[in-house]
């Protein structure tokens, strides 16, 4: 299909991909304005870290505890090129680190890029990233945490055009905790790809909302795999798709044979905001244990119109009583980032899709 | 012929119990696939020239295909050398009347307890209404052996034939519709079975025509190492209604069966089809060995406006399944309905569920699959709901629930979502469960021994579905569902 | 009817009852009564057969048989009935068809003919009435979305169905308004109150013992009968507190 060699839409896990896409941010030139990364950093102490290109850029950066080093990458079509040098955040026992913020910036073409989280016991860290310029953004994340071992993480997708791809591998140990919200609300395509492997109650929360607009793709394709019992996990994805988009959510619980008690919940709700938009859902239940508790649920519909029009007949615009109505139902997704200042700052990025879009 | 075989499993297993096999004279194809084969079969039915040439082509294409990917399923590669494709009763000749039935025949759907005779009537249940009757056709290996009410269902102008006699009889009919649902090329098995197909049962119900009986067809694998490829059509014209039911037995052999049907149905406006299955075929023993491989493709056009297809299956046999019955609703307005209990319990496999392809404004479709495991089995949901960019106004809800009786067994949901009109309104639901040990001592406790409870728990977890069949199946099936899970638990 | 000798009871390994001795004779209506974790609903599931509560010491026999050497189902057909303190939810099994298994499952161990759909029925309608419990409710799941006070009648329209010889009930007056009280305090009577039968009342409150008078009263307290009286200890109990009638 291209010398890329980009996955095929005839395998199972990319059928509603586009990577024809990944192939024309490859070879995208940027020419708008340059984008300043300061812009997108938020009010936290701690490191701040400009990736450019796929490199960091050291004189913009503060780098605080986090260090520079060879990473290694997950075997998959697309993570496996992020291999090389990559950012590290290691954190020993009982240690709290201020926040890491991580901006990357794409000016075109493709850049590869990987992280390592290493949390050692009862460590916590929280880590923002944001995504945007243009071109092909491809990257790799393996989050280690170790017991009782706490990570916050939130990812924005605002990227101008082209694609991002992340591949995400996370192994968490008993009783550790692993919450990750994502916002795609660029007009970038995005490839989630994710695997958590959750250990003896271990939590894990995956989730966030894809917002789609023009002829974007969007699209996760995520597994929560209980492999010890007593595990919990949510997985809580919303997808809006406007115009002639596709938002996609492929979420998948999987319990091993003996991970007893497990409770894995899945909720994956989409939206459709014209008709000629696409959603596509596929929640996934693969259990190997008998007394779990594994449940999902899932939506495909548009607004509903009595709403809109009540809202109409109390003088509220009708692109505004869109914008109110669509903003609540990806509501449930922001809710779970915990710190307020990025909870503010990602509402305020999907406020802006929600005006541009409607 | 095979008998001891059969003897001496039934010596050790008793819970398969329409595992004994029919010592008749059998006429066989030769061993293999080929060309001849085909024309062969073709030759045998006396078909004309068109459908030799249908089979023929659907052949060329199969040589060219390659084996599906098989999802969850652990297929070991099948021999399609090693099988015969086509076994026939030798006594047959032409039956001018069902006294000419092979005794021994006869005495294999009496066994069955499948009345092959007019007079009789399926079991009755305690408290129902005046009895029913059923028209049945039997289906031994590769033929027909008995078609029942034949003259009766021909007053109110139904057609309900072996598809080898409609061949010869309708061939307009026929020709009209068969492939236009599952197209040869379809899927392997789909094509395979184009190929070869040896008999099964076709139905016509003419415009307004409210079928005036059940119709059923009790499919039986007898011979060893033989195939079955049965075809079914059923056509409902504008305004027509019929209830059809199918069954399936199979004796007990070392070594796995193929059994690869297709069953097309087609409504017109304002039609309407109820298919119901309870599948028994032999699942092999508690080791896995044995058993029949069910590769089915069924599927349901819903050409008419306002037309409605409900299938109704209750899967407890076969070493693995693997079959998806599925609606095209093209016409406005039409109706898809898919309820499923499937039952895996050992070392059995299946792979179930249903495809609700939304095309025609205002189409809506229920899906209610409900799986429970059991052993070391595994047991998957796999659903398609697409709805098209014209469909208006599409209503689906799915419920998918699974019940794991053992630590050792699987259940697996994968649902697939893919709408692309806004007006559309989509739930799925999905649960999984086991039976607590707090309602299994309840019902211990009010004089309930341990597999009656659990057979009331598991019956009541499967009701939805259940109610869905008709009267005579529902008390059949729930009593499978028991069998099928005895020992299973504890 | 009943003789239990010198019982000791455990579950996970801890031991709850602890050298209960009791004997209840045909015609006898025994209240047990003591505080929050004395062994009170233990003794009803091991009475039960309910599996994780194991029997370490002592003997139970019913009518001159091995309690324990019998699975539930076999001492329900023997004429022991359990009533619930918490009755379980089994969806899409409708209460008339629970029932009407259990009862036949029972007669047909006992060697009995089992009941046709119609003459069961007019055996249900009859209890339902009696006890002020919906018609609707027999043909609903069993439990299933009932409110805590329809489940404990729904427990006895079973016990007037299945008409044991010897019920065990387990806090049956909780959750019940005082109406609903009376009512099922009259069934218990109307059901139970006869010379070849027999009731075991596990309850913490007097309130129920206004209706059914008991014979015998006893305490239990940390897995042994501490006091046994006639119904004027329960009368103490409630004045006092078990804290000084155990003590």
């Amino acid at each position: 299909m291209s010398v890329l060699e980009l996955p095929s839409v005839r395998e199972e896990g990319w059928r509603w991909s586009d990577p024809e896409a990944i192939a024309a941010a490859a070879a995208m030139s940027w020419s708008d304005a340059p984008v300043d990364p300061a812009d997108y950093f938020l009010d936290l102490p701690g490191a701040r870290i400009v990736v450019r290109d796929g490199e960091v850029d050291q004189a913009a950066s503060d780098l605080h505890r986090v260090t520079l080093g060879h990473v290694e990458a997950a075997e998959h079509a697309l993570g496996r090129r992020t291999a090389g040098p990559g950012w590290v955040l290691e954190l020993a026992e009982d240690a709290a680190a201020h926040p890491v913020q991580i901006v990357h910036v794409s000016t075109g073409g493709s850049n590869h890029f990987a992280g390592a989280i290493r949390l050692a016991d009862d460590a916590a860290a929280q880590v923002v990233e944001t995504y945007v310029g243009a071109g092909w953004a491809n990257r790799g994340l393996s989050v280690t945490l170790g017991k009782a071992a706490r990570l916050m993480r939130a990812v924005r997708l605002i990227q101008a055009g082209g694609f991002t791809s992340l591949r995400e591998d996370a192994t968490l140990g008993q009783g550790a905790s692993l919450v990750t919200s994502f916002l795609g609300a660029g007009a970038a395509g995005t490839r989630i790809d994710a695997t958590i492997v959750a250990g003896e109650g271990a939590f894990a929360e995956y989730g966030g909302a894809l917002l789609s607009a023009g002829e974007q793709r969007q699209e996760c394709a995520v597994a929560v795999r209980h492999a010890e019992p007593n595990g919990q996990s949510h997985q809580l994805w919303r997808a809006v798709a406007a115009d002639r988009s596709t938002a996609s959510l492929a979420a998948r619980v999987e319990v091993a044979r003996h991970a007893q008690k497990a409770d894995g919940e899945q909720s994956l709700r989409g939206l459709l905001l014209k008709r000629t938009a696409t959603v596509n859902l596929k929640p996934e239940l693969e259990i190997f244990a008998d007394d779990v508790k594994c449940a999902h649920g899932a939506t495909v519909g548009e607004l509903d119109a009595r709403a809109l029009f009540y809202m109409q007949s109390r003088g509220i615009p009708r692109a505004r009583a869109q914008a109110l109505l669509t903003r609540a139902f990806v509501a449930d997704a922001l809710d779970r980032i915990g710190s307020v200042v990025v909870r503010e700052a990602f509402v305020a990025d999907a406020d802006a899709w929600l005006a541009a879009a409607l | 012929m095979a008998t001891k075989n059969a003897e001496a499993h039934a010596a050790v297993s008793k819970k398969y119990e329409w595992g004994f096999a029919t010592d008749i004279e059998q006429d066989f194809a030769p061993k293999g696939l080929s060309e001849d084969t085909v024309r062969y079969i073709s030759a045998k039915k006396g078909e004309p020239e068109w459908m030799l040439d249908w089979r023929l082509k659907a052949f060329r294409l199969w040589q060219t295909m390659e084996a599906p990917d098989w999802s969850k399923l652990n297929v070991p590669p099948i021999d399609y050398q090693d099988a015969y494709y086509y076994a026939e009763p030798k006594a047959k000749a032409t039956i001018k009347s069902l006294d000419d039935l092979d005794p021994e025949i006869r005495r294999t759907y009496e066994k069955l307890g499948i009345p092959i005779e007019e007079q009789k009537l399926l079991a009755n249940v305690e408290g129902a209404e005046p009895p029913r009757r059923v028209a049945v056709d039997a289906v031994f290996d590769s033929v027909s052996v008995a078609t029942t009410f034949r003259k009766e269902l021909e007053a109110a102008g139904v057609i309900f034939r072996s598809i080898s006699e409609a061949i010869r009889e309708y061939p307009d009919l026929v020709r009209k519709w068969l492939g236009k649902v599952v197209p040869q090329r379809d899927n392997y098995f789909a094509t395979l079975n184009s190929a070869v197909f040896s008999d099964g049962t076709f139905v016509y119900v003419p415009e307004g025509v409210r079928c005036p009986m059940e119709l059923s067809t009790y499919f039986r694998i007898n011979a060893e190492n033989t195939g079955q490829f049965e075809r079914t059509l059923i056509v409902a014209d504008k305004g027509a209604y019929v209830s059809y039911l199918e069954g399936c037995t199979a004796p007990m052999r070392d070594e796995n069966q193929l059994h690869a049907a297709v069953v097309e149905l087609v409504a017109l406006d304002d039609a309407e089809i109820k298919y119901s299955t309870v599948q028994n075929w032999y699942p092999g023993d508690e080791n896995g060995v044995g058993g029949i491989y069910n590769f089915v493709t069924k599927r349901a056009l819903c050409q008419g406006r306002n037309s409605k297809v409900s299938w109704t299956q209750v899967e407890t046999g076969s070493a693995i399944t693997w079959k998806y019955p599925s609606c095209v609703l093209a016409g406005d307005g039409s109706v898809g309905e898919f309820y499923s209990v499937a039952v895996t319990n050992n070392r059995q496999q299946a792979d179930t569920g249903t495809k609700m392809i939304h095309l025609g404004k205002n189409t809506r479709s229920t899906i209610v699959s409900k799986g429970i495991s059991a052993g070391r089995s595994d047991n998957t949901y796999r659903g398609l709901v697409r709805v098209g960019p014209t469909a208006e106004n599409v209503r689906n809800f799915t419920q998918c629930d699974s019940l794991l009786l053992s630590d050792q067994c699987g259940a697996h949901t994968v649902p697939y979502i893919e709408v692309r009109n806004p007006s559309a309104q989509i739930e799925h639901e999905a649960t999984t469960s086991k039976i607590s040990e707090d309602q299994l001592f309840y019902a211990m406790s009010r004089g309930l021994d341990q597999e009656a409870a659990v057979a009331l728990i598991v019956n009541g977890f499967a009701r939805e579905v259940l109610k869905q069949l008709p009267m005579e199946f529902a008390v059949e099936a729930q009593k499978l569902l028991g069998i099928s899970l005895e020992g299973s638990v504890g | 009817m009943l003789k239990i000798e010198n019982l000791h009871a455990e579950i996970d390994g801890k031991p709850i009852l602890k050298g209960l001795t009791l004997t209840v004779n045909a015609g006898e209506v025994h209240a047990i009564m003591g505080p929050n974790g004395a062994g009170k609903s233990t003794l009803g599931y091991v009475l039960g057969g309910r599996p994780g509560y194991e029997v370490t010491k002592g003997s139970i026999s019913f009518d001159g048989e091995d309690l324990l050497e019998m699975e539930p189902h076999e001492r329900a057909a023997a004429g022991v009935f359990l009533g619930f303190q918490y009755p379980v939810e089994i969806p899409g099994v409708s209460n008339v068809q629970f029932l009407r298994e259990s009862l036949n499952a029972q007669r047909a161990t006992r060697g009995e003919a089992p009941l046709s759909g119609a003459e069961f029925l007019k055996v249900a309608r009859a209890q339902a009435d009696a006890l002020g419990l919906d018609q609707e409710m027999l043909k609903r799941p069993v439990n299933v979305g009932f409110s805590g006070g329809e489940k404990k009648r729904n427990e006895m329209v079973q016990m007037g169905i299945i008409d044991p010889k010897f019920a065990i009930l387990d806090e049956t007056d909780s959750g019940l308004d005082i109406d609903a009280l009376r009512i099922v305090g009259d069934g218990i009577n109307r059901i139970m109150r006869k010379a070849d039968k027999a009731v075991l009342l596990i309850t913490h409150y007097q309130r129920l013992l206004d209706y059914v008078r008991p014979d015998v009263v006893h305490v239990l307290a940390d897995g042994r009968i501490v006091r046994t009286g006639g119904p004027e200890l329960a009368h103490e109990l409630e004045r006092e507190g078990y804290g000084q009638v155990a003590a």
